[in-house]
């Protein structure tokens, strides 16, 4: 289960090598060990500067891909998860975890407890779980409230210490990283009770619990006989609990109004103690009939110190909010377009922001353009082929608001205009993004009172909705 | 030299990290191990330089103190420097220790011999039980995360050296029931235990009393070293972590362990199940494939132990439980998971498979863990991807592939489709929800996108891929194959700049695919005018999907191509073509088209080319052009492909050395002449054509001797007896040299020397002719007096063995016997080409062991070699 090496490469197109190695750590006893178990079959650990030119040959990070290449675009080289075999000179490592995530490539080579050839399956390693569980903590570390590079630099020359810490021999001890050196720092000398590995130390102040439920659609709307048009509420529950005492035990219930969507597909924070099995087998491949449980869903749990996702969750809504319709004409040089937009009589009116994005892709720049809208404005982004329609934070009364024009477009050059594998021909899509706070498609909500917590002083409790939409 | 500035380290620990051999190689490479350690104890660096330098140590131990003394040196070294810290708080004890069990466990120095493993392991065990350990270690503020330090590096050292900690398993147990940090613990004690579990066996000592044994077995005493030298538990390639997979071949013995031990194993066990939920997730992950595997070679062990973490850790989808949880259900099986169970972990799996919250690399392991499902009743074949038989094609619905999806969970998740499909075929047919059409459509997609001009090759290769896949998993269901070939047809004409992808394929599918496939693509070739843009990749195209006998649609393809192939890569592209048909033996059309070329080409390597192609298609047979056409082992020359195709030639057509390859002997001769026939049998150690046999003799004893053709050889195959007609000029025993030409099977000709072969006196000897009845002693006299005067006389006493003289005549010489008189009196006339004779006459003398024998000869020269033969007789009897 330990990680032999691990990496993080910074892919930079267009420079000679494609990247350079920002970080990498090598663990040696654990090398020592793949030496005994791979036997005949080991492989060791190149240098930075082999794995980095290998592994993004392998991820087609390298600029090159102009010829037919037959270790990486056979036919027969079919890579189906985020594990690689790279070759490095005549011998090849595996396996090799790795993804790459904001421009950069993360890396690891988990220990492989046995002899490589034949090759063990996947399924059968340890230390791949645990290899992409390490990858995703330094992703969080990395990405959780960095703004800039400058910060990405300052992250990154913490992440040695970090990993000395979390990860001192190769073993993960903790996927939050911040984690580990805060238990550390906390110099809680004697304890009556067991303190947990993942609760660095104990919540001194006011009592609060906070509550915030996000949910994000993505709907899918064709209007075509052949397809049928979709859409998904994902929903996340975000917690923060500021509690006394070393393991305060809180249970939150969701509760959904009368003829609510049920919510499915639930998955919870490893601190929930237990789950109704109503709640773990509710599932969105079942489809929603009226037997179907609809709560309340309630999540016995003991919350860890920082703020964290206690649960996720899909739901089915009847109909989608915000009812869209386009129509493209090519006529010569010209292109007609037509947008008409309905928004759901259940649904909320009032906006935080709400717009609409109609990119043209595998064209020249916007040369021309004509057009009326019925409601708010059009703002024209000429070199990025791109037209954003701002809604703003209300709909008309009526509901239902349109857009037509004739858009008349340049020379294509490829640098430039967006490419896309998609939008080929008259194949095209008007993307909605909006967010509407303190309200949830499902209704879904979690009553104040509901919140029981068994821990010292009462708590204050507050809960936040917010609705965030992503339409096609 | 004094210790380095900060910046100065700064430098030079950059320059090694960039590339720690190049440093290593360097004039700087040697001190670096050394200045390390003694600038660790230098008052001028700040602590977080320190800190640097001891990172180095924890990476790369290997460069810096590569041989065992100089480990064991460094180790103490850091040991040291660490008692010398003074008591406040500081930042380098923590590394410190890492450094130095790192140093030790990888520079392969620890155990009972080494002074620094000995001194590290009683510090190491004092930290962990939270004990007072004496100076040098720090407030008491640093007690408790240097208590976890401790348990981690006991927890490596352990790994690297199983069993080292099976003596304290006992204070391991009483430490967790405390209040120790309860993670590094609980792992250390899981670690511990399972090794235990695997040597304990091998050294006899009682689990029992190693989990019962209390704090008072450690303390100051020295360490206790037997589980880990006694139990021969030096790092062994161990069962493989996923138990199923080893059903027999596990290398953890089946313990029977008394109930006692049972009890006090369950006790440690749920002991460190119960407080699993204090451990962060990964940690409680790590411990439930450690128990796992303890537990698996337990005979009678219900695993029900783990029953109520299960519940649990199904409702989450962090990926290391659910993977522990895969793994528990893959070592326990029914006796953890009922069939109830098992649905609902696959609808778990199957849900976090594609739940939008969850990463694609998260989706994407799932979705392989869906394939490699471990059953309680698995069907298939073992470690081939199955689709789990309770997933059916409903808990699939949200797994299909589409176009929108990143092409790695496309690929992954048209592998299930394509399972399903063939599970279809099985079953029934015609469903509303097809997933052949749904099949159809999203290659149809995918041809599409791939044909996009100017696309980028990732698209084309997701294509072919896909196309890979489904080909190998339906390549029974021409339902799918007929639309696929029309697809990637359709895909040909609007991309010909994808030839190499479709040459790729056609050379990775199975011939259902394969055989229609090249025929259509053939047709879509040589139906274009040859001046087409794209000629190049359709030459290309030809020189894989032609037909081996020429056929003149693709001729007169060629002929229109050769006008318009101005450079010389075209040229060689065509020729390519050209020997691909040869290769076949070409046709009638292709002498002149290659006659064309060799005027026409613009090239002189491109002319030179297709002549010696024209002079190989007019002068070598069939099969041998196909053999000199053949694939050439010849790296491709950047400078002529003549050059190189002449080093394959040379291969095909010059006859090589070989060992033999058949097995020549003499056989026993039959004298019946009138002319002399040598016999041989020959047996064949590999299939040999067209074998020719040539002899020769030293020093023209005989005349030239003809060449002996066989067609065919095979080993296994009783094989004729060959005939060798001699022509003695003089009447003496020979050696024969042998040489065998033939051709192998590859249809290279090949040459070998054969053992020489040995003609006796005795091979030599023919019977005269058969005078009529009654009149044998007059000619038998008539010859015995024409000897003398010219030739010679001898007597000869020839010993005999036990069964006589009439056995004696009739093994050797009854072709020959002219009078007898048996058992006691035998005349016998033996001719010797070419005009020689030799005339016996053996008279049974009174005593047994022996027959007189007067013989006279025409010829003295045979005198000594028949007084030979004659005492030889009884020998080779």
């Amino acid at each position: 289960m330990a990680q032999r090496a691990v990496w993080l490469i910074r892919h930079e197109p267009g420079t000679p090598l494609c990247g350079t190695v920002r970080f990498s750590r090598r663990y040696p006893t654990v090398e020592n060990r793949a030496k005994v178990f791979n036997g005949a079959s080991y492989v060791p650990i190149p240098e930075d500067g082999p794995f980095l030119k290998a592994l993004l040959f392998e991820l087609r990070l390298l600029d090159d891909d102009k010829d037919f290449m037959e270790c990486r675009d056979s036919c027969t080289h079919i890579n189906k998860t985020s594990i690689y075999g790279l070759s490095i000179g005549n011998e090849e490592l595996w396996p090799v975890v790795a993804f790459l995530k904001n421009g950069m490539v993360y890396a690891s080579v988990p220990l492989v407890e046995q002899t490589l050839s034949p090759r063990p399956s996947l399924i059968s390693i340890s230390g791949i779980s645990q290899g992409l569980e390490l990858l995703f903590g330094i992703q969080d570390f990395l990405y959780s409230s960095q703004k800039n590079d400058t910060e990405l630099n300052t992250k990154l020359s913490q992440l040695p210490n970090l990993l000395l810490q979390a990860c001192p021999f190769g073993t993960l001890l903790d996927t939050n990283l911040q984690n580990s050196v805060d238990n550390n720092n906390f110099a809680s000398v004697s304890q009556p009770q067991k303190q947990p590995a993942w609760k660095a130390g104990t919540y001194k102040g006011k009592p609060q619990v906070s509550i915030s439920i996000t949910e994000k659609v993505k709907s899918m709307q064709y209007d075509k006989q052949d397809i049928a048009d979709t859409w998904q509420v994902v929903g996340a529950v975000t917690c923060k609990c500021d509690l006394e005492g070393i393991m305060p035990n809180v249970t939150i219930s969701l509760s959904l109004p009368t003829n609510g969507s049920p919510l499915q597909d639930i998955l919870v924070h490893p601190c929930v103690t237990s789950l109704d099995s109503a709640i773990l087998t509710s599932s969105s491949i079942d489809g929603v009939d009226d037997s179907a449980f609809s709560g309340p869903y309630k999540f016995p749990f003991s919350p860890p110190l920082e703020s964290f996702s206690l649960c996720y969750y899909t739901s089915q809504v009847p109909v989608p909010p915000i009812l869209g319709f386009y129509q493209m004409k090519e006529e010569e040089v010209q292109l007609k377009i037509k947008v008409n937009l309905k928004l759901h009589e259940s649904v909320k009116n009032n906006f935080e922001f709400c717009e609409a994005h109609i990119p043209f892709y595998n064209r020249g720049p916007i040369t021309q353009l004509e057009y009326k809208v019925s409601f708010g404005q059009l703002e024209v982004f000429r070199e990025k082929s791109l037209l954003i329609w701002i809604i703003g934070q209300k709909f008309p009364k009526s509901m239902e608001i349109s857009l037509s024009g004739t858009v008349t477009f340049g020379a294509k050059s490829h640098d430039k205009q967006p490419f896309d594998q998609i939008c080929i021909g008259d194949t095209a899509y008007v993307k909605l993004h909006f967010s509407i706070l303190d309200y949830t498609l499902t209704g879904c909500y979690a009553d104040q009172h509901s919140v029981q917590v068994f821990a010292s002083g009462k708590p204050k409790i507050s809960a936040r909705k917010l609705y965030r939409f992503k339409q096609t | 030299m004094g210790p380095l500035s900060r910046e100065a380290w700064a430098q030079r620990l950059g320059a090694f990290r960039a590339s720690p051999s190049a440093f290593m190689a360097g004039a700087d490479g040697e001190d670096l191990g050394r200045d390390l350690l003694s600038d660790l104890r230098s008052e001028k660096l700040s602590e977080q330089t320190k800190v640097s330098l001891l990172a180095l140590s924890l990476e790369y131990p290997a460069q810096l103190w590569p041989d065992v003394p100089a480990a064991e040196a460094a180790a103490t070294s850091l040991l040291d420097t660490m008692v010398l810290l003074p008591p406040r708080p500081s930042a380098l004890r923590r590394p410190l220790l890492l450094a130095a069990t790192t140093v030790l466990a990888s520079g392969g120095v620890l155990g009972p011999t080494s002074g620094a493993s000995c001194r590290l392991l009683p510090l190491l065990l004092g930290l962990a039980s939270g004990g007072d350990v004496g100076r040098g270690f720090g407030p008491i503020s640093e007690q408790r995360p240097l208590q976890a330090t401790a348990c981690e590096c006991l927890r490596e050292l352990e790994s690297c050296k199983p069993g080292l900690l099976g003596g304290i398993l006992g204070l391991l147990r009483s430490l967790l029931g405390q209040e120790g940090p309860i993670q590094p613990l609980s792992l250390l004690l899981a670690l511990a235990l399972r090794n235990t579990l695997v040597v304990q066996p091998r050294s006899g000592a009682s689990l029992q009393g190693l989990l019962m044994a209390g704090v008072s077995s450690t303390g100051s005493g020295p360490w206790d070293w037997t589980l880990a030298e006694k139990g021969h538990s030096h790092l062994q390639p161990q069962a493989p972590c996923w138990p199923a997979a080893e059903e027999g071949a596990c290398a953890l013995a089946v313990l029977e362990p008394s109930p006692e031990e049972v009890r006090e194993l369950r006790a440690a066990v749920a002991q460190l199940l119960d407080t699993s939920y204090l451990l962060t997730p990964v940690a409680q992950a790590q411990l439930l494939w450690l128990l796992g595997w303890a537990l698996r070679g337990l005979r009678g062990q219900t695993p029900a132990l783990f029953k109520p973490q299960l519940v649990r850790l199904l409702g989450t989808a962090q990926l290391t439980l659910l993977h522990a949880v895969l793994a528990l259900k893959a070592a326990f099986g029914e006796a953890l998971f009922t069939a109830q169970d098992e649905a609902l972990l696959l609808r778990r799996l199957t849900l976090a498979a594609q739940h939008p919250a969850l990463p694609l690399p998260t989706h994407l392991f799932y979705l392989h863990c869906l394939l490699s499902f471990p059953e309680n009743c698995p069907l298939g074949p073992e470690g081939e991807e199955a689709a789990p038989l309770l997933l059916g094609p409903q808990l699939c619905r949200g797994l299909m592939p589409s176009l929108l999806h990143d092409p790695m969970v496309l690929l992954s998740r048209l592998h299930l489709l394509c399972l399903l499909c063939a599970e279809d075929e099985e079953e029934e047919k015609g469903q509303v929800q097809n997933p052949q059409w749904y099949l159809e459509e999203l290659l149809a997609g995918l041809q599409q996108r791939a044909a996009l001009d100017g696309g980028p090759r990732v698209l084309a290769t997701l294509c072919f891929q896909a196309s890979y896949l489904v080909a190998s998993c339906l390549a029974r269901q021409p339902m799918i194959l007929t639309p696929l070939i029309q697809g990637l047809t359709q895909l040909y004409r609007a991309r010909p700049v994808l030839a190499p992808h479709f040459v790729d394929l056609l050379d990775r599918v199975g011939p259902e695919l394969e055989e229609p496939l090249r025929v259509v693509l053939q047709q879509e070739v040589v139906s274009r005018p040859g001046r087409d843009e794209a000629l190049r990749w359709h030459l290309q195209m030809l020189a894989k999907v032609a037909e081996r006998d020429a056929q003149s649609a693709t001729l007169s393809f060629l002929q229109a191509a050769a006008a318009h192939c101005a450079n010389w890569g075209l040229q060689q592209t065509l020729l390519r073509v050209c020997r691909v048909l040869l290769r076949g033996g070409g046709g009638p059309g292709l002498a002149d088209l290659l006659q064309v070329l060799a005027r026409q080409l613009e090239d002189p390597d491109g002319r030179d080319h297709a002549r010696l192609y024209y002079i190989l298609l007019a002068h070598l047979a069939g099969p041998k052009l196909g053999v000199a056409l053949g694939p050439s082992l010849a790296a491709p020359a950047l400078t002529s492909s003549l050059v190189a195709e002449n080093q394959s030639f040379a291969a095909a057509l010059i006859v090589q050395e070989a060992p033999a390859p058949i097995r020549l002997s003499v056989g026993p001769q039959k004298a019946t002449g009138p002319l002399l026939v040598l016999q041989l049998q020959v047996e064949a150690l590999e299939p040999v054509y067209s074998l020719e046999l040539r002899f020769r003799v030293e020093g023209q004893l005989y005349a030239p001797l003809e060449a002996v053709h066989v067609p065919c050889l095979c080993p296994g195959r009783p094989a004729h007896p060959l005939f060798l007609p001699l022509q003695p000029r003089r009447p003496a025993p020979a050696q024969l040299e042998v040489r065998a030409l033939y051709t192998t099977p590859t249809g290279i000709t090949c040459h070998a020397h054969l053992p020489p072969l040995p003609v006796n006196f005795a091979d030599l000897f023919l019977p005269f002719p058969q005078p009529p009845e009654g009149a044998q002693p007059g000619f038998f006299e008539g010859l015995w007096d024409s000897c003398l005067p010219k030739g010679a006389e001898s007597r000869v006493w020839c010993p005999l063995g036990p069964q006589g003289l009439e056995a004696l005549v009739s093994r050797h010489l009854e072709p020959f016997v002219m009078v007898a008189q048996p058992p006691t009196s035998y005349h016998i006339a033996i001719r010797l080409p070419p005009n020689s004779m030799l005339l016996l006459r053996l008279q049974a003398a009174q005593v047994d062991d022996g027959v007189p024998v007067a013989l006279r000869t025409n010829d003295w020269a045979v005198l000594p070699l028949a007084g030979d033969y004659l005492r030889g007789l009884s020998v080779t009897e």
